[in-house]
């Protein structure tokens, strides 16, 4: 394969911001997928203004696919996932998602996506502590706030 | 499916890495210990497809929906967190939607 043609620029038609242009830099590559997106290895993170802390982790091969995340340290000044992971050089962040039927919004701090910056590459972890939820709920304000 | 019948302390091989052991069995709830290299990860099925479940439901959200449920939720901010992403990230801005890397933001 022409190495040329692989660095190059990749327009994406994302379905949360509309038509996009991805550098080969800021592509990560996901060697097994998500769990239940096994099938999908290219992935680009977006910061969108109007919705940080979120970041959205959103699939270059089908970019009707895309995960909102949030750093675990948002939620949880502690969250610790353990020394296995050398924080120097991984980021983590966790899937958010909204729960319908009981109009939350969770966090799955038992899962979450690390990110190899320097290599570009990432995945999903499942940390074996039982000290952190798949679906934790992310407090609601309260009237002072 | 394969059907084997094991007493407590007998162990099971799969392939040259996996060894599964059983340790106990007391009132319908059978301990085992399971042996493999950190390249296989091993979990109790139903966090497994909990996970699937949840990554599938969060795949669907709309930017719109996180936009306006995001008002209502509590999110401490944390100075002190480091982002070590910036560079790799785009940087959406609606109003001229031509993304820029986060990098050429700050140099800008």
């Amino acid at each position: 394969m022409d190495l040329n043609q692989v660095k190059e620029k990749k327009i994406i038609k994302t379905l949360q911001f509309g038509v996009l242009e991805i550098e080969p830099q800021h592509i990560f590559y996901f060697e097994n997928g998500i769990l239940g997106f096994e099938d999908l290895h290219e992935f680009v993170l977006i910061a969108d203004e109007e919705t940080l802390p979120f970041k959205w982790l959103i699939s270059v091969e089908n970019p009707e696919i895309g995960f909102p995340l949030l750093s675990p340290w948002h939620l949880d000044l502690m969250y610790d996932p353990g020394d296995e992971f050398d924080l120097e050089k991984l980021v983590l962040m966790v899937i958010v998602t909204l729960e319908d039927e009981n109009k939350q919004m969770t966090a799955n701090m038992k899962a979450p996506i690390v990110f190899d910056v320097e290599n570009q590459r990432g995945w999903q972890t499942i940390l074996p502590s039982d000290k952190y939820s798949t679906n934790f709920v992310i407090p609601k304000k309260t009237k002072q706030e | 499916m394969l059907v084997l019948s094991r007493k407590i302390g007998e162990v099971i091989t799969i392939g040259s890495t996996v060894k599964i052991t059983i340790l106990d069995y007391r009132r319908g709830v059978v301990r085992i210990g399971i042996e493999a290299p950190k390249s296989i990860p091993v979990h109790r099925k139903e966090v497994y497809d909990k996970i699937i479940e949840l990554n599938r439901q969060a795949a669907k959200i709309e930017i719109e929906k996180l936009r306006k449920e995001m008002k209502n939720i509590s999110v401490k901010e944390n100075k002190n967190l480091k982002d070590n992403l910036t560079s790799q990230t785009v940087v959406f801005n609606k109003d001229n939607s031509q993304n820029t890397t986060a990098k050429e933001e700050q140099n800008g």
